[in-house]
């Protein structure tokens, strides 16, 4: 055999198990998905085939919309605030500004361990109309039958929900901040020390530019982690009261699930990997903008 | 490199213990003798729920002793999880042979697939044993799917009457005379009507239906699933009107819509609430959460009379329970081993059991005397007060997904009646398959 | 280590409010938790009555019926099996294919990676029943394979992605010395790039430990014997919204956390230092 030869078949070898297990468990179900989003489809008999009407059906619908509004909610908290957030903490312990980061390190991590069900129980417990919270501002406040108006509201419901976020998924952007930083160069830092740069100009000058690629790279992973979200919301609310809360993909679970409309179902889940794609082009536009700036 | 080494012996353990445990079919299946029949089964049970657990392990126990020739193959799920898995099952064609089903909606898609054995011919001459309402046709040629092990009234005001005689007043005969009494039992620091409706279920299926009865009644809602009345005629919307009214009034559990299912029970329970709407099965919960001398006070009653009612008055709404159903392939003995086991959980044997454990069984049976007194007290009921139909039990799944977040934009005061009315009318109007 | 980083700093105005998150943040992670433990010896009736009061008495009974009812000790042990299996056949499938997408340049190659980087888009849910049709057509709905095989699927992509950046950034000059000396390809995995990838690896199959740990929908649509669940589906049935005995759940809850809580305190250095080696390369 050539030595070509031999080079393709290991190349092979080395990958095509990957592609055959990953292959049959998501790529099947994905192109049958795609085929059901052009059908109606209740999960009995023959599918109607109907074109576009599911996507028409999509875009027409308000509860779509408001749940994508509040994906992208989600998206920018997630980029625009666990990043810069696990940044600043990561830089924080990083540079020894306070005692005790490895307490604090572990702390910040540790949410993502904990199941999304069991921040929804106690929240639950302390913010609901019977909760510990509430309570308190009812004698505080001297009215009984005082609620948290901010569950209430069609554009505000998603906050509580955004703020829980923050706090459970910022720490894994934190460690591997900490991480990447431990791996650059002290020596940099001490020589921009001596020529007299202050804090702020390290940081600007000398840590930001090192750090643009794993920026992005995170970047990327929050922005497909957060068009996914289903498991903290569904505990929380299961996008009540009145759709205030919902997201796409409880839209999807509920279509597909509850209502038994696969072709619906199908066209939801299509809707999100498209929308995850642009996302994640746009990211890479800005990408590319900023590392030839920094080059 | 030591560090890699030790990743290289995790890995390679890891990969033992995958071949030593990945094989699962491997399992060699028991030769079945000739006369044992195996049955699969997926059962509905809350496994945290104590005396639902007893009850089953004695059904169970009790099924085994009369027919040792049979075996049931169990998988035991709840909720969610039990939905999720049943309809996958269904449409990969793997259903199981005896599975737990709904009457109305909730498993319309199983039941309406043709996949599901009608009952009637086993159930012949048996029917005068049960509540007439548990027996009411299931399938569109009056087919019956599953056997109902209970009747369940969807609408109680349970009523602490403790505190009624503590504010010095007496259960309402009208909604107006309920409203009245708000300012009175707000100002004592109580709660009026405990009810949580967060899923956003509980109102429509615990409160409006039955005011549907009253306000349209059981003609006009056939009517209107046929499309010879409208859910814009006054018959719906007076309806509406009754829980807008209650809204307006501060007469629910302030942030209803907020409150997960539960929460208006513990707060029954820790009597901040003086009435509490939820369904019948609420009682079992009630047995065992109230004290003895709790349990004397509170009273099972109805919604006051509302105004412009057409139906019947002093109404609940009911629906047959849910129950076992067989796959439709089963035949001969597999089929006869099926039946066994339905009428083992819903006829006399299971009933008395379950009654034991203060349920409320479809099958008519004698009360005992050592019942508990809030179980008494909700065979009378359910004897007693007339009953309308579920809308969630008639109306299909989707709708209600229209219909649910509409009251409760209603409830927060974001659309009137009319509007969710005509909401749900216009969506019943494309897509519910009675319409079409 | 200690030496990086170790600068003195100047300014400390903008350092009180980062103080205050990382406390803030501290106590919104240990808060339920502690709740949640001390809860969790509390009947359902003294929960209900007060919800945030200590327990007056240790109720371990909580334990003990959940453990048994919820077919806990079993649970365990499936989940034992099926996270460390997935977890060994992902980790290694990625590192091979990882290899292979690195350090061999065809056209195919740059496919074969989008492909996989792909699946990170993809939810549980909208693969679950076209996954469940073709489980029961193959037969394999049931058994621990079928169980297990989704869970690698759905490792692979972001397994593949660490093994792949890291791999890219290895040196070639080591692999082209070794095709010098005669080895295969296959010898050049097993012998230089498996061992090279360490630092990579360990965050591979704590990325995967941890998913896999905590997932639950695929078992409990793809299995129906009870002898095959996992602790997840047990937590589940005790944490549903319709259930009521907050003691059992709350103790069903500390079983499930409490494992993965002990395995990150335990393999704290390892993650972090396992991020810094795989993430930075592109």
């Amino acid at each position: 055999m050539t030595v070509k030869g031999t080079r393709k078949l290991s190349f092979a070898t080395l990958t095509i198990p990957a592609v055959l297990i990953y292959t049959s468990v998501i790529i099947f179900p994905i192109i049958f998905n795609i085929g059901l989003s052009f059908t109606k489809w209740s999960g009995l008999g023959t599918p109607q085939w109907v074109w576009f009407d599911q996507y028409r059906r999509i875009l027409g619908d308000p509860v779509f919309w408001h749940g994508l509004r509040n994906n992208l909610l989600i998206v920018a908290v997630s980029v625009f605030g666990q990043i810069p957030l696990g940044f600043i903490l990561a830089y924080i312990i990083y540079r020894r500004m306070v005692t005790a980061g490895r307490f604090f390190e572990v702390m910040i991590f540790l949410p993502i361990t904990i199941a999304p069900v069991v921040v929804a129980i106690l929240w639950n417990q302390i913010f609901s109309p019977a909760g510990i919270v509430t309570e308190l501002v009812r004698i505080i406040r001297n009215d009984p039958r005082y609620v948290f108006k901010i569950f209430e509201n069609k554009q505000l419901a998603i906050l509580p929900i955004l703020f829980v976020i923050i706090w459970m998924y910022t720490g894994l952007y934190m460690v591997i901040y900490i991480a990447n930083l431990q791996k650059i160069n002290p020596e940099l830092l001490e020589s921009a020390t001596i020529d007299g740069a202050s804090e702020g100009q390290i940081l600007v000058r000398v840590i930001i530019p090192l750090m643009v690629h794993i920026i992005f790279t995170t970047t990327i992973f929050a922005v497909t982690g957060s068009l996914k979200s289903f498991d903290l919301i569904w505990a929380f609310t299961q996008g009540g009261p009145a759709h205030y809360t919902e997201v796409i993909a409880i839209y999807m679970y509920l279509n597909t699930f509850r209502y038994y409309n696969y072709g619906l179902g199908g066209a939801i889940s299509m809707v999100i990997i498209l929308l995850s794609i642009i996302i994640i082009l746009l990211t890479l536009f800005v990408y590319k903008h900023f590392e030839k700036k920094y080059e | 490199m030591k560090s890699f080494k030790s990743i290289g012996m995790v890995l390679i353990l890891l990969l033992v213990s995958a071949f030593l445990f990945a094989g699962g079919k491997a399992e060699t299946e028991k030769a079945e003798s000739a006369e044992k029949i195996t049955l699969t089964m997926l059962e509905y049970q809350d496994v945290t729920d104590e005396s639902e657990v007893g009850t089953w392990k004695v059904l169970l126990e009790t099924f085994y002793e009369e027919n040792p020739n049979v075996e049931l193959k169990i998988d035991t799920l709840f909720d969610e999880a039990y939905h999720n898995k049943l309809q996958a099952m269904l449409v990969a064609d793997q259903l199981p042979d005896i599975m737990f089903l709904w009457p109305g909606k909730r498993t319309g898609q199983i039941t309406s697939s043709g996949k599901i054995k009608d009952l009637r011919p086993w159930l012949k001459g048996y029917e005068n044993d049960f509540a007439d309402i548990a027996i009411a046709p299931q399938g569109p040629n009056g087919e019956i799917w599953e056997l109902p092990e209970q009747v369940t009234a969807t609408h109680v005001m349970y009523t602490n009457e403790r505190l009624l005689n503590e504010l010095g007043l007496t259960y309402p005969k009208t909604l107006d005379e309920l409203i009245g009494q708000g300012k009175k039992i707000r100002d004592a620091g109580y709660i009026p009507i405990a009810m949580d409706n967060g899923g956003g279920w509980q109102m429509q299926s615990c409160l409006l239906s039955a005011l549907v009865e009253r306000t349209g009644g059981m003609d006009w809602l056939e009517r209107a699933m046929i499309g010879k009345a409208k859910f814009t005629d006054p018959e719906f919307v007076n309806s509406l009107e009754v829980i807008d009214v209650l809204a307006k009034n501060q007469m629910f559990s302030p942030g209803i819509n907020q409150a997960q299912y539960g929460q208006a029970l513990t707060d029954f329970v820790n009597e901040k609430a003086v009435y509490f709407i939820d369904g019948g099965w609420r009682v079992t919960s009630l047995v065992s959460e109230l004290a003895e001398e709790q349990k004397s006070y509170v009273k099972l009653n109805v919604f006051p009379e509302v105004p412009n009612t057409r139906g019947q008055r002093g109404s609940t709404a009911a629906v047959a329970g849910t129950g076992y159903g067989m796959h439709a392939k089963l035949e001969g003995a597999k089929a006869e081993a099926a039946w066994k086991w339905i009428w083992h959980y819903s006829g006399p044997v299971g009933s008395k059991i379950r009654q034991a454990e203060g349920a409320v069984p479809a099958y008519n049976l004698e009360v005992p005397a050592d019942t508990d007194i809030l179980v008494k007290r909700l065979t009378e009921f359910t004897s007693n007060v007339p009953a309308g139909y579920v809308l969630d039990a008639k109306l299909s799944q989707e709708g209600m997904g229209v219909l649910q977040p509409a009251l409760q934009e209603m409830i927060f005061g974001n659309k009137t009646p009319q509007q969710v009315a005509q909401e749900y009318e216009n969506w019943v109007a494309k897509n519910e398959p009675t319409r079409k | 280590m200690d030496a990086i980083g170790g600068v003195k700093h100047r300014s400390s105005l903008w350092l009180l409010p980062a103080c205050m998150i990382m406390l803030f943040f501290s106590f919104l992670t240990l808060a339920p938790l502690v709740w949640l433990l001390y809860s969790s010896f509390k009947p359902h009736q003294a929960i209900i009555r007060n919800v945030f009061s200590l327990p007056e008495t240790i109720h371990f009974m909580n334990y003990v019926t959940a453990w048994e009812r919820g077919n806990l000790g079993l649970y365990f042990v499936n989940s034992i099996t099926y996270t460390s299996t997935a977890t060994a056949i992902t980790t290694f499938l990625a590192l091979a294919a990882g290899y292979g997408l690195a350090k061999f340049r065809y056209r195919v190659t740059g496919i074969i990676y989008a492909f996989f980087i792909m699946g990170l888009l993809i939810t549980p849910h909208s693969v679950l029943v076209p996954l469940f049709v073709l489980e029961t057509s193959l037969n394999i709905d049931d058994t621990r394979i079928g169980v297990i095989i989704p869970y690698v699927a759905f490792g692979l992509p972001f397994l593949i992605y660490l093994a792949t950046s890291y791999i890219r950034g290895l040196p070639d000059e080591l692999e082209q010395a070794a095709l010098c000396d005669g080895a295969g390809y296959l010898q050049i995995f097993w012998r230089i790039i498996i061992p090279l990838c360490a630092p990579v690896t360990s965050t591979m199959i704590i990325f995967a430990f941890i998913s896999n740990w905590n997932e639950f929908v695929f078992v409990f649509v793809l299995t129906s014997k009870v002898v095959l669940r996992s602790l997840p589906v047990g937590i589940n049935s005790f944490a549903g919204g319709l259930t009521r005995d907050y003691g059992l759940q709350f103790a069903a809850l500390v079983i499930g956390t409490l494992p993965m809580i002990i395995f990150y305190i335990f393999f704290h250095d390892q993650i972090a230092r396992g991020f810094a080696a795989g993430a930075i390369k592109g």
